[in-house]
């Protein structure tokens, strides 16, 4: 007895995973259109490699697929541990990968193709990812949490496991560590007017 | 400019995820869906009665079921003795079809007239 497709999307997660715990094919599409960019988007930019967070996001989606049918509705956010098992998963990865120079690890695919607007962004975005690889694990993990997912400090917390004291001391030493790697890039990337 | 690079990260079309990952994330998430169905979680492998039971709709069902199995034998004897002292085989036997018509409904027993 599925539900039609349009009717879940409002639906909320731990609903959602309920319904596919009983079967629900239409819940398990849905589950995979809004969770699945949410998670690979997190390992993509703490990992700095597709391949990787791919692998990752595909892990952590089938963790959440094997805890369904024992999900107690209201008692954890979806996304919080979802996140939470990303990161874990995440940090695991880099563990193993310590030793691998750092640039081999962040270095994005060069497309070399398209106009100069296109190619801008390219160099910003592999900038970014540069600078967010040379941040250690935990205040990488909290700056993309936080900057580029927008979560609040609390869940952020939950997350990584840690304090909300602890959350904002690890963003703010991110954020200017990120600051100070990109400074002298400001006119490379197009920023010069800032 | 660092807020800026945050802002263009989250349009960043790299960080999107290939249509191939979302293929096999729902493979994944069909293929681990039948192993959690009630039943195949506990290997147990349902009897011919528990399967029928579970196809009829439950016990609620199988009562209902039930009643009306029993209403319907009760029905079924009732009539049949009910019928035995009348005069209604005779009727059938001498040609008078519209009396028996009358004896079921009385609608019919215009055609008596």
């Amino acid at each position: 007895m599925d539900m039609p497709y349009d009717t879940q999307e409002d639906i909320p997660d731990d609903a959602l995973l309920v319904l596919y715990a009983n079967g629900d094919a239409a819940a398990a599409r849905v589950l995979t259109l809004r969770l699945t960019p949410r998670v690979f988007s997190h390992a993509y930019r703490v990992l700095g490699d597709r391949d990787e967070a791919e692998d990752v996001a595909q892990e952590a989606l089938i963790r959440l697929w094997k805890v369904a049918p024992d999900w107690r509705q209201g008692e954890a956010k979806v996304t919080t541990w979802l996140y939470r098992v990303v990161a874990n998963l995440c940090t695991d990865r880099l563990r193993k990968a310590r030793g691998v120079a750092l640039d081999a690890v962040a270095e994005p695919a060069d497309d070399a193709r398209g106009p100069a607007e296109t190619l801008l962004e390219q160099a910003r975005m592999d900038a970014l990812q540069a600078a967010l690889g040379e941040l250690p694990d935990r205040q990488r993990q909290a700056v993309v949490l936080r900057h580029i997912e927008g979560l609040g400090n609390p869940e952020i917390a939950e997350i990584l496991e840690i304090s909300v004291e602890a959350v904002e001391s690890l963003t703010a030493r991110g954020k200017r560590a990120l600051a100070a790697a990109l400074a002298g890039q400001r006119a490379a990337l197009g920023y010069s007017d800032d | 400019m660092l807020d800026a690079l945050f802002d263009a990260a989250r349009e960043d079309v790299a960080a999107t995820p290939s249509a191939s990952l979302m293929a096999r994330v729902l493979e994944d998430a069909s293929a681990l869906q039948k192993i959690a169905e009630p039943g195949a979680v506990q290997g147990r492998r349902d009897g011919f009665w528990r399967a029928l039971l579970r196809n009829l709709g439950g016990w609620p069902s199988v009562g209902g079921l039930a009643t009306a199995a029993v209403a319907g034998l009760w029905i079924g004897i009732a009539g049949s003795t009910s019928q035995i002292g009348s005069t209604l085989g005779a009727q059938v036997l001498s040609g008078g079809q519209d009396a028996v018509l009358s004896e079921f409904d009385n609608s019919y027993a215009f055609l008596l007239d």
